[in-house]
């Protein structure tokens, strides 16, 4: 016990006299927290319209009123001509451009059925999709409210909900998210370079020679990182809650300890990239090769729903898949300790086998 | 406890079809400076990490402080002191912080910790910059706070791996002075050098080659061996001369030292006027030739040559 203090506290010296390793550990998260919180956003609004308006009646400028009144759309320019919003589609000035004829009014009142275009970039399926459905949603509305066609009742009363997430915010989305991320990024980094460096520098040998035991020395080093860990755990979440606001619907506790349990994968996928590694600069590749299809595939961006069969069976295989549930789970959600059982018991055994597996492998090494 | 701190029998390691360390044994007693030489890759450093306990013989045996080193490396470890031939501390971590921690795992704690570190400050002249990092120190005063990790434990017997390697005279003499010190307190020494006057230095010493030991005993037995069988001939030209002497009956070996020429021979008086007699014919002009003490570097090379002759 009083071996693994040891190596503990010079553990903690280390990574206080390395400036580069503390500023990675301080930057990292709040640099991520900057960029999910505020820089990327993925509510679609304010989308950039060109409008070519032929008609110039008080009908036409009613539905483009309609249009400015949506949060999703920006009516920016009063094209004069159809090529001039055609570029401005061509350069990406407008996402969309609203093109009403000149007998738009006339042909209303004569119920002839009148023609409005709207020309979507489909590049970006996403802003597409959500132009597609809000002008469609926009458009039935103005008719209604004009009177053009009566309001009807229908047979099935349909009232679609949102919960969890009403507003639809994606910081509620992403930044509960991103501790698993920075997690996932920064503590197998900073374990496999701490063993790695004992390596590098021929400490390893030195240490070799007392009587200490291999789990003293892997825990000694464990315990540090452990707590620097929950400490950037903590400060993310506190960041969250009180600088953007995202409510945390759970159990705090809950959330700690199960934080601290994907905390332990995290560590021994930094052991296991150290026994295999010889130096910091491969330690740090492996850790980057495992952190990358992470990303990609755990759903912290992308659904997994929408995944290939065989990729969603791949990501069945990464820690960070079910820690984001969980940590959605409890935020969002509110979920109990109960309710993430099929989540708590994959990481559980990953936690089990990749320590065991990295102890073992360095007893080897020892001999 | 009986007066052997480190006794080996036919201690062998083998890597793969490699034989690294080849049926060693020796014996050496508490209180003596052991000087283990031989070229690099002859098979030192593998013997050291043999008796320390982190490399598993092949077969033979070893005994280190009175524990086996087959069945009890971890007692080993608690009774020996380690100087690698890399520095190996840490050097973002000053001089006492180093201490403290190796101290720690040595089981040392507080107060006795505290003293501990003061004593080994003192006796290495360390206590003058406790707070420097270690990294920040000469090579000369990295290998002392190198030593003072060591002793803290006060260990009966050290393990050095090349203390001197690279280090410039003064502090080699300062390192060597320390390790004099501990050798009379009663700490034995297990010394790994490539320099022959530090040899000289040692109680005992012991020549391996190619893993294998070729001669062992105190440095001025090993020179007296030799006597008779050094000739030293200051001539011109030089290296003329040593291919020339070379092919002389009963010439052992021929070995440059500036000036002059070292021969081993088998009988000087016969070879004395074979090398005259060769260097009226060919033209060199002998200044001096006459009988010299044997140096260990003679003895060296002597060894070295009788390897290459039973070898072919």
């Amino acid at each position: 016990m009083r071996n693994i203090w040891a190596i503990a506290c010079k553990e903690f010296i280390h990574v206080i006299r390395d400036r580069r390793t503390l500023g990675l550990l301080i930057l990292m998260p709040m640099m991520q927290l900057m960029i999910y919180g505020y820089g990327i956003n993925t509510d679609v609004k304010h989308l950039p319209v060109y409008l070519y308006d032929q008609d110039k009646t008080y009908l036409s400028r009613r539905l483009v009123d309609a249009f400015t009144q949506s949060d999703y759309f920006a009516v920016k320019v009063q094209a004069t001509s159809l090529q001039q919003a055609y570029k401005a589609l061509d350069s990406g000035a407008a996402q969309s451009v609203l093109i009403i004829p000149p007998n738009f009014t006339g042909d209303l009142l004569k119920k002839k059925g009148a023609q409005v275009q709207m020309i979507i970039d489909g590049t970006d399926s996403t802003p597409a999709t959500v132009a597609l459905n809000s002008s469609q949603a926009i458009v039935n509305a103005f008719m209604q409210n004009e009177g053009l066609i009566p309001i009807q009742v229908l047979p099935i009363d349909f009232r679609p909900r949102l919960w969890y997430n009403p507003d639809l915010k994606s910081t509620y989305f992403m930044l509960p998210g991103l501790i698993a991320l920075v997690l996932q990024f920064l503590v197998p980094m900073i374990t496999a370079s701490a063993i790695v460096r004992e390596k590098e520098s021929g400490n390893i040998e030195q240490l070799l020679v007392t009587p200490i035991k291999p789990y003293e020395l892997i825990l000694g080093k464990i315990i540090p990182y452990l707590f620097i860990g929950a400490v950037i755990s903590i400060s993310i979440i506190a960041t969250m809650h009180y600088l953007f606001v995202v409510p945390i619907k759970g159990s705090i506790v809950t959330l700690f300890f199960l934080t601290l349990l994907y905390l332990i994968v995290c560590l021994g996928i930094g052991l296991w990239a150290s026994t295999v590694a010889d130096n910091q600069q491969q330690a740090a590749q492996l850790v980057m090769l495992l952190a990358m299809p992470s990303i990609l595939l755990s759903g912290f961006i992308f659904p997994r729903e929408s995944m290939p069969l065989l990729v969603r069976d791949i990501s069945c295989v990464i820690p960070m898949t079910y820690f984001l549930k969980i940590v959605r789970g409890i935020i969002l959600k509110g979920m109990s300790f109960y309710d993430l059982l099929d989540q708590v018991w994959p990481l559980l055994l990953m936690a089990v086998v990749v320590i065991v597996f990295s102890i073992r492998r360095f007893s080897k090494r020892m001999a | 406890m009986s007066d052997i701190a480190i006794s080996t029998d036919k201690l062998t390691k083998r890597f793969g079809k490699f034989t690294a360390v080849d049926e060693i044994s020796f014996e050496i007693p508490y209180g003596s400076i052991f000087g283990f030489l031989g070229a690099n890759g002859a098979g030192k450093s593998t013997t050291i990490r043999m008796l320390c306990g982190i490399l598993a013989p092949t077969s033979g045996n070893g005994k280190v402080g009175g524990f086996d080193v087959q069945t009890q490396p971890e007692q080993i470890k608690t009774v020996i002191g380690y100087v690698s031939q890399r520095f190996s501390l840490y050097s973002d971590l000053n001089v006492v912080e180093n201490l403290t921690f190796y101290g720690q795992i040595y089981g040392l704690e507080g107060a006795l910790l505290h003293n501990r570190i003061k004593e080994v400050l003192k006796l290495t002249g360390l206590d003058r910059f406790p707070q420097r990092l270690s990294g920040e120190l000469s090579g000369g005063w990295k290998q002392k706070l190198a030593i003072a990790n060591a002793i803290l434990h006060k260990p009966k017997i050290i393990f050095l791996d090349e203390p001197t390697a690279g280090l410039d005279p003064l502090s080699r003499r300062a390192i060597w002075e320390l390790l004099y010190q501990l050798a009379e307190g009663g700490t034995s020494l297990f010394v790994t050098t490539h320099y022959m006057e530090e040899a000289e230095r040692c109680n005992t010493i012991a020549f391996i080659s190619d893993g294998k030991l070729l001669k062992i005993g105190q440095p001025t037995a090993l020179r007296q061996e030799l006597r008779g069988q050094i000739l030293e001939v200051t001539c011109q030209p030089l290296m003329k001369a040593s291919h020339l002497f070379l092919t002389l009956e009963g010439v052992r070996g021929v070995t440059v030292y500036g000036t002059t020429l070292n021969l081993n021979v088998t009988d000087e008086k016969a070879v004395e006027a074979r090398v005259k007699e060769t260097a009226g014919r060919e033209g060199i002009t002998i200044s001096s030739i006459k009988p010299i003490a044997a140096s260990l570097e003679d003895v060296f090379s002597d060894l070295d040559t009788k390897k290459g002759s039973t070898d072919a």
